[in-house]
């Protein structure tokens, strides 16, 4: 099973993502996107890291070639955050590259071998704001991406202020 | 009316195509297309860009497409998710777009929300 959760930032999706996971009796791992850049990534990474903490999660760090990533049919996955793997993708080397493909073909791949798959994402693009090139394009991708993942996962769960509303599927939770 | 709103790059154009019998030369641009064009387009996409363009005139204009061209599907980007921005033309913009947005709105028979491509109808029954 796939659930996919967005919402914008700050919205609770995180918390409620790991609350569909709660009651798994299996092996819980989290894959976490996030490059330690800068202050305010480390204290995003270690407030996520306490409200984690005693939830039975296991960490991956994977910032990029989530299709690498082997795991048993016993796991559940928490896959946090879209946002920030497809900016690592784009962003990681000397061009900007087009991630799209890979990263949807990386997530049904983990999809297909896990037992349930929650993947946390963002909506961007809700302020009118006319970015440079490169933002521009990572609006556009991440919304492509975004589409696509909605399309193929079997409940879509939109955070608002901590109430998650439904867009497709069932609470799993 | 019909309008389907939502941010940007959320699948609102393919969706309309998609469910509306609409191909491209059904759609007028609110961004580059004739402004005569729009009175009788069967869908007009980007009428955020093209409420930029018509500047003071947005209000009237938006009124009378309302009444003159009532069986268009209009979409419209949701632009007012973010900061209050300094610049004064940007902040005029995005309170013609709110403007323009209601009176659609309130005009449509049905209106969706799209999210990540997933439609959510938030006035009427039909999408």
């Amino acid at each position: 099973m796939t659930t996919f959760v967005t919402g914008g930032s700050k919205c609770g999706k995180s918390s409620f993502a790991e609350r569909i996971l709660t009651d798994f009796q299996g092996r819980k791992v989290y894959i976490a996107t996030m490059q330690p850049f800068g202050d305010d990534a480390f204290e995003a990474i270690e407030r996520h890291r306490k409200m984690r903490a005693g939830k039975g999660f296991e960490t991956i760090e994977k910032y990029t070639d989530i299709h690498e990533i082997s795991l048993d049919a016993d796991c559940a996955v928490l896959l946090e955050c879209m946002g920030n793997l497809c900016a690592n993708e784009m962003f990681s080397s000397e061009k900007i590259n087009s991630p799209a493909e890979k990263i949807i073909s990386g997530i049904k791949h983990l999809s297909d071998s896990v037992s349930h798959l929650v993947i946390v994402t963002n909506q961007v693009g809700g302020d009118g704001i006319s970015y440079a090139e490169g933002t521009a394009e990572y609006i556009r991708v991440l919304g492509e991406i975004n589409q696509s993942i909605a399309a193929y996962a079997d409940n879509v769960i939109e955070c608002v202020y901590g109430i998650p509303v439904l867009l497709k599927g069932v609470f799993p939770c | 009316m019909v309008m389907f709103t939502g941010g940007a790059y959320q699948g609102k154009t393919a969706y309309v195509m998609r469910n509306f019998n609409i191909d491209e030369s059904d759609i007028a641009d609110g961004r580059s297309c004739n402004i005569e064009a729009l009175k009788t387009a069967r869908c007009i996409k980007n009428y955020h860009e093209l409420v930029k363009r018509l500047g003071d005139d947005c209000i009237s204009f938006t009124e009378n497409l309302c009444k003159s061209n009532n069986s268009a599907v209009i979409i419209i980007d949701e632009i007012g998710c973010g900061i209050v921005p300094m610049e004064k033309s940007e902040r005029v913009w995005r309170e013609n777009v709110g403007r323009c947005g209601c009176i659609i709105a309130a005009n449509s028979e049905t209106v969706v929300r799209m999210v990540c491509g997933l439609p959510s109808v938030i006035k009427g029954g039909k999408s």
